[in-house]
């Protein structure tokens, strides 16, 4: 496993020196940043926030005004309405009015904290939102927390047999993650699981048996690039001299990849799971369906086909939104977890 | 090979979240071990010859299949594998060997389609953010980050209703998903490359942002976006057959692999050959992009 | 009274042969998550097939022999006109909540439909010509239409035009569709949208129709869930999580069958079968000779033998053959025959000039678009389609648009070809389709005469002059070619053996579920 531990001490040394070379650079080019006092970074971060949120509300408004098809009709049509009952509807929601009345209208409520009416379910788009928001956290985070430990296992493992047949064999395991759809995983799964073996039950929310399964199906796609990077980053790490110095004072080995190697290892694992919050998104959308159960998901593929505008624009703003406290989340546990960024 | 090694240690964007990217983009498979010619290197030559072998069977699709791909026969419908049908063939009776040489051609294409774009538009975005920085690269941050708050799928969904039917346009679709993350990783390798003492010197001699971006900062960052490029491969083509299992997508009877993974699955039960084939050859082809991205970037 | 009771059940046990073992629980797997399922306000049918045990209709439809039977209006008549129509309420009906149900609760319940506040998407239209509800006496209740209108009854039997509780709806406002409070066998408990869908048996029901066989329910729960991905559905069902499931796959329900714990109850839907719509304003198919030709050179029964595995009958005409007013006639019309298709597209003037496998005229390309919907098999009859027009010397250009797309491709009629089908159980659905200034007119037809006979049988309260008129109407529509029939639309539900007195009503869609037992 160390064959190049004489090769990797010397890298590792000319690394600290770049490394500290490169420190001062860095700190040159930044120094305007860091001089800013806490409260500033925060007021800029709040800043950069609602902007984020403004534009993610216009994009929504702008991509499904661009998107053919008349909700009103659409609403309407299998119903045998005659066109003038249409029109009607049409003007009822407000489609007729010029688009900068539509667009101030929409920002207006926004700013109340209103999110208008479902135009294809008649009820609250807020109250729908906060509904399924449970079941789609629930998801998001089991996956997340089953594909950041898979991916971790799968990467350290590949880190620490590199160019071995356990390096093949993990990621390949992580690339099968990567480039399996979760509509087809999720339907093998079931099958063994639930239809052959009867362990977990296949379809609903509720209790934690219901979670493992599509929990486990959407986690697996997420571990293939956490493996990814955990197997770089501990490779990174088992370079550093902290980890010769370990080693030569005699801890266990055990002892340092979990403390030393690990955990400054998991940090850039955490971050791009926050990253990966869209695809969380996108992916839950075919777990939902695969797996019967309630979300968001499902509300949003249903809005975009049927043009129910308010709560493509609501889901859209809550994804923002979750986006912007994970990446938040995200910066802090990887400075916590890794001391040497404090 | 040094150098690649000093990049992966030095991602020092102020946020977290862009030092994880700038990670990720830089090539996995650093071996410690001088850079050995690719013959010797078993995955990535396996890798090389299997993108060759689809390549190749694209190309000779015509002379090689034993017959078209849409050409169906309901008295044929669902037979296991057996000689002169040796992937079997689906529910319509069609050759499933057939359908997949055919399909590289629109597999490739659609992934090449959707990486161009992808690259196209998040190269720009990310080097004119993280190659200047200031109130632009704050503003487009923004634009990007709103872009990527938008779910991956649901923003596919609506390209693909904008832009109307067709395989080219679920192309474009999981491309402008695809762009926001890339345009990210651009900007956070481009502004580590920025912070480099050479940068520093151009500058001082008078070189403008945009000949410091297109003569210093592209070439250095080439490698690895060229190896987050390809970990996109598998996203794109995966997400343009989700497009498919959601009821809109790629035109019906398309070999495209992802839609014959979307289509087999429904009579997984019945006849698995089906939609294992283009599975596998799925998994294998984002398989060696993987590797070959990674080996690309350590070059 | 109670006396009468107890020998109705002895009567009962006596053709039952044994007691029916009251109360258990079933889970009930619906297909769609429905876009809401307020009845008055929503227009899915996944929402019929919960609620219909909730709320109790006017009047019901008895699907063997499809006449009208008396539910909260014990009867009713039809005036001179056919513009006002006038009930005989039931006495003693209660709603859940203990609000007497009465005339007022009908005026009630009809002018919120018609409301333009409530936004309806089914409902309202169902009235047709509604003008207003007048309250004669506590019991009684006039319905008066602008004009005549002979769907009326067929309406009033849905459970969009049921009644539910003036006091709740007014109480939940908005929310109201997580709260419904119905008179029917079953009360709604909670509704998790997306989630589950829980009924509680009502043990007070004593006022059903007589196409009900049992006084209460049998059951004490039904819990719906919603598979909406069709390839889940048979391995839900056979690991026990649910007892019954709509619209199991086609090659799935081949397998159910020769199962002995699960049974496959296929129900024929009334509506408009599947079928391929050709628009006539658009060259190629502006001619005849080509719109026949592709009739004849559509092996139907290929598609329903590979795609439905054999489990729906073939369209021979716009309606399926199980619709009140089905002319059977359709069927002599244009048999599989591609000879006959080849010679037709020559004499119209496509031949293959310059070898390429696909004809010509005048320079132009026999190619033509099809727009499908992802959803109903369309895809996979759109592929087979192609592949048997290309042997024919066609090319098909195919593509899958969403349906507020596919509406407004019709409505610029830059589409060929387009299919849909829709459930409806009176033939007046054919107005929808086939009329010139109907909303899905895909096939662009403009003929006076169809619309005169469609025009009449919506008024006409005469049963065999609606059938005659609409006998009238199919055979034209065949005549002129304006669509390619497909298949008859068949619900394939599974059952877990179990389950046992599963009846559909008049639609197909909706279950009686009163009547449903466990098997011991």
């Amino acid at each position: 496993m160390f064959v190049g531990r004489h090769e990797a001490q010397r890298s590792a040394i000319s690394f600290v020196v770049r490394h500290k070379a490169q420190r001062s650079a860095v700190s040159m080019g930044g120094a305007q940043h860091l001089s800013y006092p806490m409260l500033g970074y925060t007021f800029r971060r709040l800043l950069g926030a609602v902007l984020v949120l403004w534009l993610a509300a216009t994009l929504a408004f702008g991509a499904m005004q661009l998107t053919p098809g008349d909700p009103a009709q659409t609403l309407l049509a299998a119903s045998g309405a005659s066109p003038e009952e249409v029109a009607r509807r049409r003007t009822q929601l407000g489609l007729d009015d010029p688009l900068p009345v539509q667009y101030a209208r929409y920002l207006a409520d926004l700013a109340r904290g209103d999110l208008g009416v479902s135009w294809l379910h008649g009820r609250s788009v807020g109250r729908m939102i906060l509904e399924q928001l449970p079941a789609t956290a629930e998801l998001a985070l089991a996956a997340t927390a089953f594909g950041a430990l898979l991916g971790m296992a799968l990467g350290l493992l590949a880190a620490l047999y590199r160019e071995t047949w356990v390096d093949a064999l993990a990621t390949g395991l992580a690339v099968l993650g990567l480039s399996t759809p979760v509509f087809w995983s999720g339907l093998l799964v079931i099958l063994l699981f639930s239809l052959y073996l009867g362990w977990f039950p296949s379809a609903g929310s509720g209790d934690l048996r219901h979670l493992i399964l599509p929990a486990a199906t959407l986690g697996f796609a997420l571990s293939g690039s956490v493996a990814r990077l955990v197997r770089a980053q501990v490779i990174e790490v088992l370079r550093m001299p902290f980890v010769m110095a370990a080693l030569a004072r005699g801890l266990p080995l055990r002892r340092i990849l979990l403390l030393h190697v690990l955990r400054p290892a998991v940090g850039p694992a955490v971050t791009v799971v926050a990253l990966q919050l869209g695809f969380l998104l996108s992916g839950a959308v075919v777990t939902e369906s695969v797996f019967a159960r309630q979300g968001l998901g499902r509300l949003a593929v249903q809005a975009i086909l049927w043009r129910d505008l308010p709560v493509v624009r609501g889901v859209v703003l809550v994804g923002a939104l979750a986006y912007l406290l994970t990446s938040l989340l995200a910066d802090l546990l990887q400075v916590w977890l890794d001391p040497r960024l404090r | 090979m040094r150098k690649s090694v000093e990049r992966a240690s030095r991602c020092p964007g102020r946020k977290v979240l862009e030092r994880a990217l700038c990670a990720l983009a830089i090539p996995q498979l650093q071996a410690i071990s001088p850079r050995r010619p690719l013959r010797h290197q078993p995955l990535a030559f396996s890798s090389l010859l299997w993108l060759a072998a689809i390549a190749l069977g694209a190309a000779l699709a015509p002379y090689l299949a034993p017959s078209g791909p849409t050409a169906t026969d309901p008295s044929r419908a669902l037979l296991p594998p057996g000689p002169g049908r040796w992937l079997g063939t689906d529910f319509l009776g069609r050759d499933v060997l057939a359908r997949l040489l055919w399909g590289a051609r629109w597999t490739l294409g659609m992934g090449a389609e959707a990486l161009a774009l992808a690259v196209g538009l998040g190269l720009p975005l990310g080097l004119a953010a993280g190659g200047t920085g200031g109130l632009r690269d704050v503003g487009l941050m923004r634009l990007v980050d709103a872009w990527l708050a938008f779910p991956g799928l649901l923003l596919a969904m609506a390209v693909v209703a904008i832009l109307g039917p067709g395989l080219s346009s679920v192309a474009m679709a999981v491309g402008v998903a695809a762009a926001a993350p890339y345009a990210r990783v651009v900007r956070a390798t481009a502004r580590e490359i920025r912070a480099q003492p050479y940068i520093d010197a151009a500058r001082a001699v008078g070189a403008g942002p945009w000949r410091i971006i297109l003569r210093h900062i592209l070439p250095n960052a080439a490698p690895a976006l060229v190896a987050f490029a390809t970990t996109q491969l598998g996203w794109v083509l995966l997400n343009g057959a989700a497009l498919n299992f959601l009821g809109i997508g790629v035109p019906p009877g398309t070999p495209e692999w992802g839609a014959m993974l979307a289509e087999g699955r429904a009579y997984l039960r019945d006849a698995p050959w089906a939609a294992i084939s283009p599975g596998v050859a799925l998994t294998l082809t984002v398989l060696a992009a993987n590797i070959l991205g990674d080996r690309l970037g350590e070059g | 009274m109670r006396r009468l009771f107890i020998l109705l059940l002895v009567a009962a046990a006596l053709t039952t042969g044994c007691t029916p073992r009251p109360g258990g629980r079933i889970v009930y797997g619906l297909t769609l998550a429905p876009s809401g399922i307020d009845p008055h306000i929503n227009a899915s049918s996944e929402l019929g097939i919960p609620l219909t045990s909730v709320y109790d209709t006017l009047i019901y439809q008895d699907p063997k022999t499809g006449e009208f039977v008396s539910g909260l209006a014990q009867k009713w008549e039809v005036s001179e006109d056919g513009r006002v129509y006038t009930f005989h309420l039931r006495r003693g009906v209660k709603f859940h909540d203990g609000t007497p149900f009465n005339a007022e609760a009908v005026r009630f319940n009809l002018e919120r439909i018609t409301s333009p506040d409530l936004a309806s998407q089914k409902a309202r239209f169902m009235l047709g010509p509604y003008e207003r509800t007048e309250v004669v006496d506590e019991y009684t209740v006039r319905i008066v239409l602008k004009e005549p209108f002979a769907p009326l009854l067929d309406s009033l039997s849905q459970v969009y035009l049921a009644m539910a509780s003036p006091a709740a709806v007014q109480k939940w406002g908005s929310e109201y569709q997580l709260h419904q409070v119905g008179t029917g066998p079953f009360v709604f408990v909670e509704y998790v949208p997306g989630d589950h869908l829980l009924l509680r048996r009502n043990p007070d029901y004593a006022w059903g129709p007589p196409v009900y066989q049992h006084r209460t329910a049998q059951l004490e729960e039904v819990e719906f869930r919603f598979f909406t991905d069709p390839a889940t559905r048979s391995p839900a069902l056979e690991s026990g999580e649910a007892d019954v499931m709509g619209e199991i796959p086609p090659q799935d329900a081949a397998r159910l069958q020769g199962s002995s714990d699960f049974r496959i109850e296929a129900v024929a839907i009334p509506g408009v079968s599947l079928m391929l719509f050709m628009n006539t304003a658009r060259p190629p198919l502006d001619d005849l000779l080509v719109r026949q030709a592709l009739l004849f050179g559509t092996d139907r029964q290929a598609i329903i033998s590979t795609v439905f595995r054999g489990t729906s009958p073939v369209a021979c005409g716009p309606l399926a053959a199980i619709t009140f007013g089905y002319n059977p006639m359709v069927c002599e019309f244009y048999p599989y025959n591609p000879g006959q298709a080849a010679m037709l597209l020559e004499q119209a003037g496509w031949k293959d000039t310059d070898g390429d496998g696909v004809r010509d005229k005048d320079g132009q390309p026999l190619a033509l678009d099809l727009y499908l919907m992802g959803w109903g098999y369309m895809p996979e009859v759109g592929q087979l389609i192609a592949d048997q027009w290309a042997r024919l010397g066609i090319r098909v250009n195919s593509q899958v648009v969403s349906y507020p797309e596919a509406l407004k491709i019709a409505q610029e009629g830059r589409h060929h070809l387009m299919p849909f089908n829709l459930s409806g159980s009176d033939p007046d659905i054919l107005r929808k389709f086939f009329h010139s200034q109907a909303g899905f007119n895909w096939a662009k037809v403009n003929d006076p005469e169809m619309d005169g006979w469609l025009e009449e049988a919506a008024r006409v309260s005469d049963r065999n002059r609606r059938a005659d008129l609409y006998s009238q109407v199919q055979t034209r529509v065949m005549e002129s070619a304006l669509v390619i029939p497909i298949r008859d639309y068949v619900n394939l539900n599974g059952v877990n053996n179990r389950v046992q007195g599963l009846r559909f009503d008049a639609r197909g869609w909706f279950p009686w579920l009163i009547d449903v037992t466990l098997a011991r």
